[in-house]
């Protein structure tokens, strides 16, 4: 294998090529960057470019602003607290209280680090295991994806706050909201009042941006007095050791950043479950294992930070191994970039390691090399980045809800997801004000509908109660979220307890 | 590659045939005096879009005027068509995409306010290759195989990647008395993946099929006439399923009232688009054979397709939506 990367090195070295990777990284640093704007709208848009490049150099460039784009978010997600897509949302549920604490520096290098070697850690389980993974991903259907939905949803509800049940409301929330739109085997319309814009659902981009950045954009505006007080913090604090990473931080995150790389690669592996379930997995777990609570999202946490980073990042590369070997997208950005190949008329599939095996190393090298020109251009845009802290609020939070309104805009079809930004801004400010987690909601909105669409074909698959012995994966992760239910009613109780015992005192 | 050869055979034979109509109605007119838009129901970097991309750069240099291509996506299209509707005579907005969107979604949603005579069609470009697909390890080759093997088993397990999809073997499975298990899927790489992973008998295809050779087999085709990609492969009308087809080429339409001499002279566009070499390179490789109508010959269709799947409704007791 390592004789064959180096024999493709040459036109992957290319200097065309290795402008065209420094390009696509940069822009998608840039664009990830701004709230609002992800990773999917930073590759779909920058489709249309490709039609003309060799098609190395084309994937090379959407790998390298999907690459850029999802690292670039953290920076509005920690500084802003508005993340530019929902995987981002524990980066700043994690971050944006250390950038208020004076930390911002520090943050964002521990998150450019972590993203960096999630992806590294993606890239070369990609180039390694790809074909040989690629038949075990088949034989994830629909009865293994349904348990593993599941799993995963227990496992997130561990993050639902202080209380359970107000978790489970906000939860199912989301999943009744999930529900609206055409129902898929029949197409008849369930809760879309009328609206055809509603037939495909509402759409997940403006939700996410009025839970998370509008609602907060409402809340300090009322707190603009001691918002401005704090303006002085925000500037960052004079400590030196605030604005880099020491060796202590790196003690302390680098269990996070392998959990982290690990989760999220095996979710990018798995088709169908996308970056929010890999970055919420590992911070959920992070926040778990440093048994802190609610004050990773009081006073920040740098291992949260790195957690949700590293697994957010390793979900990219780790998702192309079943659109190279089988062609199946394991993500938004594998699912765009089947239109970027088609274009170069290669079909991702069973074919593409016979027919195209010198463009396949050649995207390997090129990821490779988009990887460490990451860390480069994060290092150094996020300088320029960090300078919109010194900027009085009253100044930046207009333009944040104008950004936010245009990814609104672009995502939402129009001035339809404005309006569906504001509803749900409205939603959010109340659902923090009554301490609602819109975490679990977002959870909820999101797994919904993959969970609804396996669990119904699950049921036509599997008719029998015997035949299920046929799928011991899902029999396994079903046992694990009976487990994980029985743990987290353990621990909660024994939280009460704790708190119930510290108020007597 | 011997059935792309005889799929192209076929689309220059029908581009032969459209040229004699097309010349009838000479364009007289000095639109597009500014850009115009090209609409497309469906998200950016799907294959109609990337397919609608390169058309809007051929039209643009047939027309001499910029074309933008804007996505309204949802809804199958419904949201697209529904503004289209109202868009104005002026020429200066059309619409690409797949017709099904026209002829079978008012029909089944009684929310949808649009019918197909609301549109006049300038004409149509290629066809997804609508057909019946299963397993390449099943025991059976063809519908006949496939029915017996039902029979035999007591019920057999369908891929279902829309309502349309549920419509045409609801059909089937009423001629031939056979029990189905629905199993819905989310577009056509769900679909794919229930077939590879051998999960359901057999499914309905939009054409992905032609990206896994080798792996999934196409048993019957689902269109009207047989398909460019499966020239081979019998229609169900063919096979004996009367009035059971679902044809879904991409047309180009504009709002009705369009002047006559706008649309005649987007169809000459499209016919110099449908021989352009970038046009042939990306249906190629998208598997998706150019197969060229005129405006006549696409309205037809449009209407014709339209009776049809009506007929199919009543004939399965369909209750719309």
């Amino acid at each position: 294998m390592i004789d064959e990367l180096y024999s493709v090195a040459g036109s992957a070295f290319a200097i065309g090529n290795l402008a065209w990777i420094l390009f696509g990284v940069t822009l998608g640093y840039l664009v990830g960057a701004l709230p609002g704007l992800g990773k999917g709208t930073a590759t779909a848009v920058a489709i249309p470019l490709t039609f003309y490049l060799e098609p190395l150099s084309a994937i090379a460039f959407l790998v390298g602003i999907s690459k850029g784009s999802t690292a670039g978010s953290a920076v509005s997600a920690i500084l802003l607290n508005t993340p530019g897509e929902p995987s981002s949302t524990p980066t700043a549920m994690a971050g944006y209280p250390l950038a208020r604490a004076g930390k911002a520096q520090k943050a964002l290098k521990m998150g450019l680090f972590a993203s960096v070697l999630g992806d590294l850690f993606s890239t070369v389980v990609l180039i390694l295991v790809a074909q040989e993974l690629a038949e075990y991903a088949l034989g994830i259907g629909p009865v293994e994806l349904t348990a593993i939905l599941a799993f995963s949803m227990v496992f997130i509800a561990g993050l639902s706050g202080r209380s359970m049940i107000k978790g489970l409301i906000a939860g199912l929330f989301g999943i009744l909201v999930s529900c609206m739109g055409l129902e898929i085997e029949t197409g008849s319309p369930r809760l879309t009042f009328g609206l055809i814009e509603l037939y495909d659902g509402l759409p997940l981009i403006p939700v996410a941006i009025g839970m998370l950045a509008l609602s907060e954009m409402m809340i300090q505006i009322g707190q603009r007095q001691r918002l401005s007080d704090e303006a002085d913090l925000l500037k960052g604090s004079a400590n030196p050791e605030d604005q880099i990473v020491t060796l202590a931080d790196w003690k302390n995150c680098i269990r996070p950043i392998v959990r982290g790389s690990l989760i999220g690669t095996v979710v990018g592996i798995l088709p169908g479950l996308g970056a929010s379930v890999g970055s919420f997995l590992s911070y959920g777990a992070e926040r778990r294992a440093s048994g802190r609570g609610a004050d990773f999202e009081e006073s920040g946490a740098i291992e949260g930070v790195a957690a949700a980073e590293s697994a957010d990042n390793a979900v990219v590369p780790a998702s192309l191994v079943p659109l190279f070997a089988i062609g199946i997208p394991g993500s938004v950005i594998a699912a765009i970039l089947i239109g970027a190949f088609t274009i170069q008329g290669i079909t991702p599939g069973p074919l593409l390691f016979l027919e195209n095996k010198d463009l396949i190393l050649g995207v390997y090298v090129s990821m490779l090399a988009a990887s460490v020109m990451l860390l480069f251009i994060g290092y150094f845009g996020q300088n320029m980045f960090a300078r919109i802290v010194r900027i009085s609020p009253a100044l930046i939070m207009p333009i944040v809800v104008f950004l936010c309104c245009i990814g609104a805009y672009l995502q939402g079809g129009g001035t339809f997801g404005i309006g569906v930004m504001i509803v749900f801004g409205i939603i959010g400010f109340f659902s923090k004000k009554y301490d609602f987690s819109f975490v679990t909601f977002l959870i909820g909105f999101v797994i919904g509908p993959s969970f609804e669409l396996s669990l119904r074909q699950s049921l036509g698959l599997v008719t029998d109660l015997p035949e299920l012995l046929d799928h011991p994966v899902a029999i396994v992760f079903a046992v694990l979220a009976v487990i994980g239910v029985w743990r987290l009613t353990v621990l909660q109780r024994k939280q009460m307890a704790e708190m119930a015992k510290a108020e007597t005192n | 590659m011997k059935h792309v050869f005889k799929g192209f055979a076929t689309a220059v034979a029908m581009t032969a045939a459209g040229a004699i109509a097309a010349s009838a109605a000479m364009a007289d007119t000095s639109w597009p005096t500014k850009p115009i838009t090209m609409l497309i129901g469906y998200k950016a970097g799907g294959g109609t879009d990337t397919k609608g991309r390169v058309l809007s750069k051929i039209l643009a240099r047939e027309l001499g005027q910029q074309v933008n291509v804007i996505n309204r996506p949802g809804g199958g299209q419904a949201v697209a068509l529904e503004s289209f509707k109202s868009s104005g005579t002026d020429g200066n907005t059309f619409f690409f995409g797949a017709v099904t969107g026209i002829t079978l979604n008012p029909q089944i949603n009684s929310a949808l306010k649009f019918t197909n005579q609301d549109y006049v069609y300038a004409g149509a470009l290629t066809e997804f290759q609508v057909s019946m697909v299963a397993p390449e390890g099943r025991p059976y080759n063809d519908m006949a195989g496939l029915i017996k093997y039902a029979k035999e088993k007591g019920g057999i397990k369908y891929a279902s990647l829309s309502p349309g999809a549920k419509i045409i073997m609801q059909a089937i499975a009423k001629q031939d008395g056979i029990k189905v298990d629905y199993i819905p899927t989310k577009g056509g790489r769900g679909m794919v993946q229930l077939v590879l992973s051998n999960q359901v008998d057999f499914a309905y295809s939009g054409g992905i099929q032609s990206r896994y050779p080798g792996k999934i087999k196409t048993l019957a085709a689902v269109s009207t006439n047989r398909l460019g990609n499966y020239p081979d492969t019998p229609t169900l009308d063919e096979l004996g399923y009367k009035g059971v087809a679902m044809d879904a080429p991409t047309v180009v339409a504009f709002p009705k009232g369009t002047d006559a001499a706008i649309v005649a002279k987007m169809e000459a566009a499209l016919k110099a688009a449908s021989m352009d070499p970038a046009m042939k390179k990306i249906s190629e490789a998208i598997k998706m054979p150019i197969v060229y109508l005129n405006s006549k010959d696409a309205s037809a269709l449009v209407s014709n397709s339209t009776a049809a799947i009506a007929d199919m409704l009543v004939a399965i007791d369909y209750k719309k939506q």
